[in-house]
């Protein structure tokens, strides 16, 4: 099972893709290598939901999008609250959801806590 | 290319129909087809523009099952899906069909039955739209990618939730007088915002959204009758032509766009639809936006070229985009009031551009207008589609 | 004898301290005044509900016909500490909430019925009735049940209630969700609003309870419901009442 959150570099011209594009957004090559994009992220815009799909027992779930070193971008579940944008957050792939007992999994966002 | 003409318009009311989704289509192609008094002509094509059939109604091939049930038999039938923008998508298609000479005579109908399941159900049906595996797995749904467009939007053009709420009051003002609405009611400023139980009147859907910023669930359909220019005169209304058309794509997901507050499709698509039809958007007299969220009407109507970036809110405020405004936006209610039966709204939009470009829009009628515009947003802005419309053949 | 006999058929009250009535300021700035009904009250509020009884969505009928059954079981002293919340606008019933005291700790929330949609009286009223639970008659427990979607969305995730399997509701045996005083205590700001005291004048102009048109409520639920039908049957039911009446006169 994935256990680390995985972008994709085009092996041509360097960009690195979240998620996957068969071709590569700048130079439209279609050969990748993957890469760790690690866990460390910064939050960029986000809201708490209450109005939820399927699949969801509990009141709000908190969404957002983070941004990885490398200017890279994801959208992720963010796991806790009083979020800001700027906030510095700590990212794992895990399980997100259940659709009629399909289970679904994505990047997950806690806060860095203080030393 | 030939020129392609709007020679019938119908639509059913908007709301909670007891109809299933065969019928309220059945509906407002008849009524279309009424209104352009085609009596037994035979249609060359149908298209039918739909997006969650077979997820929230079981059934598929919709096109197929239509001609069928109006006795349209052999006429050549299509079923066209593009999420929020089917309409639009399937009006795109009937046009070039007759533009490039292969058909004549063409309808275009859309519609959805969302009321028949759970809010969760018909949500997460629209949910599928976005990325399969960096958006949907989370949870996301429109509201939540609308809500954060717009805590960006308000962080970067000063967007106020007044603001926010004038879009609203305007199209639910508007909407009281459509007869073919789904949410009829006014509402005050201080009772959705500013007294203390406007936590109640009004909750948080996604914050920093609320009840009153997005559109409702609706079953509905609607219909236009398309032709050849040189065969209008066959119909016995006032022709209202396709003066131009423009469709773009931008990513998927929201946060690959390297800004998400540019909706290059929406300013993409409206100068390719404006350059064809010769025009600037100041030239346009009456307009209908996708505002599924109180935040697209703004945003769209600075895109568009309406308002400068940032002016949009305050134009609001200012009434420039009431019904005797310098550009009235989205007579019909809109989406917030109108309803959003998802497959049917780009058909909706052109349904009332038609009635407003004949001088039919009744209380609601734009005075003079002869040049309309409709944006019709896909997905959450990766996929839209605009049309300019104008008055006569 | 009769009356020993009638004391033994009616279950013990408990002291039940009054609801304060409040008033809640509505989307459109019309005010809705939540006020405590009585039992001279019922027969207005039973020719209110009837018509729901054949509303078949959103389960109006359902809703309806047990609520029709507590007015009736609470009137004749055979519900244990009932009360009745209403909804009133200019005297218009725009709703009605019932519940009851099981003892002095625990209540049990019984029925929430909407007359007039669109205005979000249903989840006013039902915070109204927790209010009076918690914070008036002093108890630290409701036992809740939902007989439709909406009702669960609406209570049992907005007040992030408790499931308890040990316990059948009294409502057939459904499940049940609690109402504890921490839950209450952290979801009462943003659910429960409300101003007083309420101006006498306000107060006294909300009696006698009016019902537009006896049936127009009821058909107008069923019609905003896409009910064609049943609103049709309404109407008829109407002309006929409107007929019986005058031909007994």
């Amino acid at each position: 099972m994935q256990d680390k959150i995985t972008g994709f570099r085009c092996k041509k011209c360097k960009k690195i893709h979240y998620p996957y594009h068969d071709r590569c957004i700048k130079c439209k090559g279609r050969e990748f290598e993957e890469v760790d994009m690690g866990s460390e992220c910064e939050l960029v815009t986000f809201t708490e939901l209450t109005a939820l799909p399927t699949g969801f027992d509990q009141r709000v779930l908190n969404l957002g999008v983070v941004e990885f070193p490398a200017k890279v971008r994801a959208t992720a579940q963010l796991i806790g609250e009083n979020f800001r944008i700027g906030q510095k957050l700590r990212a794992k792939w895990g399980l997100t959801r259940e659709v009629d007992g399909e289970e679904f999994y994505g990047i997950q966002c806690f806060p860095v806590e203080k030393r | 290319m030939r020129k392609v003409v709007i020679v019938g318009v119908g639509m059913t009311k908007f709301g909670r129909r007891v109809e299933g989704l065969m019928q309220l289509l059945s509906e407002a192609s008849l009524a279309a087809m009424d209104d352009a008094g085609i009596g037994d002509k035979p249609l060359d094509a149908v298209y039918v523009s739909n997006m969650a059939g077979g997820i929230l109604n079981h059934q598929t091939a919709l096109g197929s099952s239509l001609v069928d049930r109006l006795s349209l038999l052999p006429a050549a039938a299509e079923t066209v899906e593009n999420g929020p923008a089917s309409g639009s998508s399937a009006i795109k298609n009937a046009y070039f069909s007759i533009a490039s000479g292969a058909y004549d005579l063409v309808m275009v109908t859309g519609g959805e039955k969302m009321g028949d399941v759970p809010g969760f159900v018909a949500t997460d049906a629209v949910a599928t739209m976005s990325h399969p595996e960096a958006e949907y797995p989370l949870g996301i749904t429109l509201p939540s990618l609308a809500a954060m467009f717009t805590k960006l939007y308000m962080e970067r053009y000063g967007i106020t939730s007044d603001q926010l709420a004038m879009v609203a009051l305007k199209n639910h003002l508007n909407g009281l007088k459509n007869p073919y609405s789904h949410i009829r009611g006014d509402f005050i400023l201080e009772g959705v915002l500013h007294c203390p139980e406007a936590i109640v009147n009004n909750p948080y859907i996604a914050e920093p959204l609320r009840l009153y910023d997005c559109c409702p669930v609706s079953d509905g359909a609607a219909s236009v009758i398309l032709c050849a220019e040189e065969k209008a005169k066959e119909f016995t209304t006032v022709p209202v032509t396709i003066a131009g058309f423009g469709q773009a794509t931008d990513h998927q997901t929201v946060h690959e766009r390297e800004d998400p507050t540019d909706l290059k499709a929406v300013t993409l698509a409206a100068k390719k639809a404006l350059d064809m039809a010769k025009l600037t958007p100041k030239d346009i007299d009456v307009a209908e936006l996708h505002d599924a969220f109180t935040i697209l009407e703004i945003a769209q109507s600075e895109h568009v070229g309406f308002f400068k970036k940032g002016e949009g809110g305050k134009a609001v405020e200012a009434g420039l985009t009431q019904i005797g405004g310098k550009i009235p936006i989205n007579p019909s209610g809109g989406l917030k009031s109108r309803g959003h039966p998802v497959g049917a709204t780009g058909v909706a939009q052109v349904v009332e551009l038609v009635w407003q470009l004949r001088g039919q829009a009744g209380e609601r009628q734009v005075k003079n207008a002869s040049k309309g515009f409709s944006l019709n947003f896909g997905g959450f802005g990766n996929n839209v589609i605009a049309f300019v419309l104008k008055k006569g053949a | 004898m009769a009356v020993n006999l009638e004391e033994k058929l009616r279950p013990p009250e408990l002291p039940m301290a009054p609801y304060p009535p409040k008033t809640v300021m509505l989307r459109d700035g019309r005010i809705m005044v939540v006020r405590e009904a009585s039992r001279e009250e019922v027969p207005v509020l039973l020719k209110a509900v009837h018509p729901t009884l054949f509303v078949d969505s959103d389960f109006y009928d359902l809703v309806g016909s047990r609520l029709y059954s507590e007015l009736l079981g609470w009137v004749k002293h055979r519900v244990r500490n009932e009360f009745c919340l209403v909804g009133l606008v200019d005297r218009e019933l725009w709703g009605i909430v019932n519940s009851r005291m099981y003892d002095k700790n625990l209540g049990i929330s019984l029925h929430t019925l909407t007359l007039k949609r669109g205005f979000r009286v249903g989840q006013h009223l039902f915070a109204a009735k927790m209010e009076h639970h918690m914070d008036f008659l002093g108890q630290n427990e409701v036992y809740i049940t939902a007989e439709g979607p909406i009702g669960f969305r609406k209570w049992m995730i907005e007040f992030e209630l408790e499931y308890d399997p040990n316990v059948q509701h009294e409502l057939g045996g459904a499940r049940s969700f609690t109402l504890t005083r921490a839950l209450w205590e952290k979801h009462k700001p943003r659910l429960c609003v409300g101003r007083r005291p309420v101006a006498k004048e306000l107060l006294d102009a909300s009696y006698p309870i009016r019902i537009p048109d006896d049936w127009e409520i009821s058909a107008q639920v069923a019609l905003e419901s896409g009910q064609k039908r049943a609103a049709e049957e309404i109407k008829a039911m109407e002309r006929k009442f409107k007929k019986d009446t005058e031909a007994s006169v």
